[in-house]
């Protein structure tokens, strides 16, 4: 008969090594900064020397702070604005590339094309195409007796112009998601469809879309929390300007804590967004679920 | 078979030499070393930062056999303290830097190196500059007599004017206006417009950012505004003074309409033709002859009771380092640096703080043209608006910002966001609590 010691499995170390490849970095370099961050948002700390506790007096400051305030109002409107876009116009490149229409190869590589280059330089160009009275956005409206639009310059349209760059942006990777769960659905089903006598525009709504809605729930949520997190074009574009009608959050994390070393209040305004983004992020995957249940 | 020879011993042994060897502090290696490599940070990016390039390169090539080098680090100005903070506390701070604003934070936490033992080691002559640079380089607050900085350059803002729309709108550069309504009339006369859309500025203007700040910062302090009274113990000084110049900044877009707030980048719009006065610093002179720009430069009019304009000092200072060994073979790199800023002085940046250097009969001959460079140097003279000042949260009154409470609050002005009342009142406000701070 085996001893009790005899039967207790062996310690597999090497299976333990493996995974701590993967978590050692993550707990360092994820889970220790989000730690750190929500530490920090209890002190008052300018980098050199120790932090001061002040209790939650960086929530109080953050919620007094018309300028946090509206970056957070901005956000929510990013959101409504690039996110719709940016499914749209991906899920239509991938529609036009999946049916191989014309120049579709050619198609493929402009519609993935912008997600590969920075953000920067998006920007830099960008901020040339909506220039009010020398960019081509404009010239072109010209033509459609559209007068000249202020797109980066006016606090009721600087919104829209960096909205409108980031769609261009990040439609690559809707793109292509889309494409791949397009390329994924069984031809079997638009055959029994098309038998069946479904109309194209039926097939797109009874098959496509069904087949296609947990590549769009992912395509959404992703979308969402990158646009909640919009900074880069912002930074390039509009520094948030003018009176801060296109700011985001993280520009003003930025400000608050590079720009003016007040990191007890940046880390306080990150905590909030962590918070705003698990949300929003909850509540769109609920609702999803909800729709296609 | 041979036995291997890696004992346990042996391998401890060698572990525990690699150990250790990359465990040593940089620094240790770096004077291990036969040469002394000098690491600098500077935030010079715009045209003058080549210039700067230029300087270090010549100091290398100068001390090429003397086993001194420096290395410089391009920062983004934005991030410029911040970076420097972190290295600080990480204890890889670069040695030296190029910094305009000054930082009394810096000097009470004891990041900045105290400079006066070592530039007498070094035999910098301080009675060769002007007594005002040197008294900027100081903090009695926290620091008593000691200098921290070592002023470099001296700069003010005036305003670059498009020669060919001055031609073209039939006006003589010589006779430029002498004050505010005079300035106005030229505005109108090079002004653009199709409909009532402004279309090319006569006043190069944008909608936020720096640019209405340090225009209104300017203009207010010529009307009587001071942002901090003289002793240091309230702020918002003759507070109507501030508020008419918020109004002539807003007349500039909605009432004169020389004017128009949808400019993104002014530098690149001046460069193109867009806007025919734009105040500004000598650092975009480079850029602007190279690309052959038709421009000259003025003093800046006296719009209000006096005639003021912006300054600002650069300079060079020491930083923390945990090897204090390296301090004074990094005064002598300045102290070069220092003595030999004549290239630095006429095609850099503004004017030179030092005697030797404006003395010299071939000042104004170096350089950029005197006509472009020449009312940088000559307006130092009634350049006494600073950027900000010696106290904790003097980055919150600094003028030539985008990005700070100020600028924030007046861009709700330039928008049409807040009253000019309420903004005046948020200034008083803010600035009082910064104050408090010391």
């Amino acid at each position: 008969m085996l001893s009790y010691r005899s039967q207790k499995p062996p310690v597999d170390w090497a299976a333990y090594a493996f995974v701590a490849l993967f978590t050692a970095p993550f707990l360092l370099f994820n889970i220790a900064p989000i730690v750190f961050t929500a530490y920090l948002s209890f002190m008052k700390w300018g980098i050199f020397g120790p932090p001061k506790y002040v209790g939650v007096d960086n929530y109080r400051k953050a919620l007094e702070n018309d300028q946090i305030l509206i970056s957070f109002q901005n956000i929510l409107l990013y959101g409504l604005t690039i996110v719709p876009g940016v499914l749209v116009l991906g899920l239509m490149a991938a529609l036009y590339v999946n049916n191989r229409w014309p120049l579709s190869s050619v198609a493929r590589v402009c519609f993935f094309s912008p997600y590969v280059v920075s953000a920067t330089v998006i920007g830099l160009v960008w901020v040339w195409i909506l220039d009010t009275q020398f960019g081509i956005a404009n010239h072109y409206l010209g033509y459609l007796g559209i007068d000249n639009i202020p797109w980066l310059t006016s606090t009721d349209w600087s919104l829209y112009g960096v909205g409108i760059t980031s769609i261009w942006w990040d439609m690559g990777l809707a793109f292509v998601l889309i494409l791949a769960g397009l390329q994924d659905i069984p031809g079997d089903m638009y055959d029994a469809a098309e038998i069946d006598g479904a109309t194209r525009w039926q097939r797109f709504r009874y098959v496509t879309l069904p087949m296609l809605r947990p590549v769009l729930s992912m395509v959404i949520t992703l979308q969402l929390i990158a646009t909640l997190r919009i900074f880069s074009q912002v930074y390039v574009m509009t520094s948030g300007g003018p009176a801060s009608s296109s700011t985001s959050v993280l520009y003003e994390i930025y400000t608050v804590a590079i720009r003016n070393q007040k990191f007890g209040l940046g880390a306080a305004v990150s905590m909030m967004l962590f918070v705003v983004i698990l949300l929003v992020t909850f509540l769109s995957r609920r609702l999803i679920r909800e729709q296609s249940t | 078979m041979k036995k291997s020879e890696v004992t346990r011993r042996k391998l401890i042994k060698t572990a525990g030499t690699l150990a250790l060897t990359s465990a040593l502090p940089m620094p240790f290696i770096r004077r291990a070393s036969a040469a002394t490599e000098l690491v600098h940070w500077s935030p010079l990016a715009a045209s003058d930062g080549e210039v700067w390039a230029q300087m270090i390169q010549n100091f290398n090539e100068a001390h090429k056999d003397k086993g001194v080098s420096i290395r410089m680090e391009v920062v983004n100005w934005d991030d410029y303290t911040t970076k420097v903070l972190a290295s600080a506390a990480a204890g890889e701070a670069p040695d030296f830097g190029w910094n305009t604003d000054p930082r009394p934070s810096f000097v009470r936490d004891g990041l900045l190196v105290p400079l006066n033992e070592l530039a007498a080691n070094s035999g910098l002559d301080l009675s060769d500059f002007s007594e005002f640079s040197i008294n900027a380089s100081k903090f009695p607050n926290y620091g008593g007599d000691e200098l921290f900085q070592v002023p470099l350059d001296l700069m003010s803002i005036q305003p670059e004017v498009n020669t060919a729309h001055v031609a073209e709108a039939g006006l003589d550069i010589n006779d430029w206006p002498d004050d505010g309504d005079g300035l106005l009339e030229w505005a109108k006369a090079m002004t653009k417009r199709d409909g009532d859309t402004v279309v090319r500025s006569g006043i190069m203007m944008t909608g936020s950012g720096v640019q209405p700040t340090v225009t209104w910062g300017i203009v207010a302090e010529q009307m009587g505004f001071q942002r901090i009274s003289n002793d240091f113990t309230s702020v918002c000084v003759n507070p109507e003074a501030g508020k008419a110049a918020m109004q002539w900044v807003l007349d500039l877009f909605d009432t004169h309409r020389v004017s128009t707030r949808d400019v993104t980048d002014r530098y690149k719009a001046f460069g193109t033709g867009q806007g025919s006065i734009f105040w500004t610093g000598p650092w975009t002179i480079n850029g602007y002859l190279a690309q052959e720009l038709p421009f000259a430069t003025k003093l800046f009019p006296k719009v209000g009771e006096k005639r003021v304009t912006y300054f600002e000092r650069g300079a060079l200072e020491l930083y923390l380092q945990s090897d204090p060994s390296r301090y004074q073979a990094t005064m002598d790199a300045v102290t070069w640096l220092s003595d030999n800023s004549f290239l630095w002085c006429t095609e850099g940046r503004g004017a030179s703080p030092r005697q030797s250097i404006l003395g010299r009969s071939d000042y104004k001959t170096a350089g950029a043209p005197w006509d472009v460079r020449g009312a940088f140097v000559d307006g130092l003279e009634f350049a006494t608006a600073i950027a900000d000042f010696p106290i904790i949260n003097g980055a919150d009154f600094n003028i030539y910002s985008g990005g700070n409470f100020l600028a924030k609050t007046l861009e709700l002005v330039w928008a049409g966001q807040t009253s000019i009342d309420d903004a005046m009142t948020k200034l008083q406000d803010g600035w009082g609590e910064s104050l408090e701070e010391g």
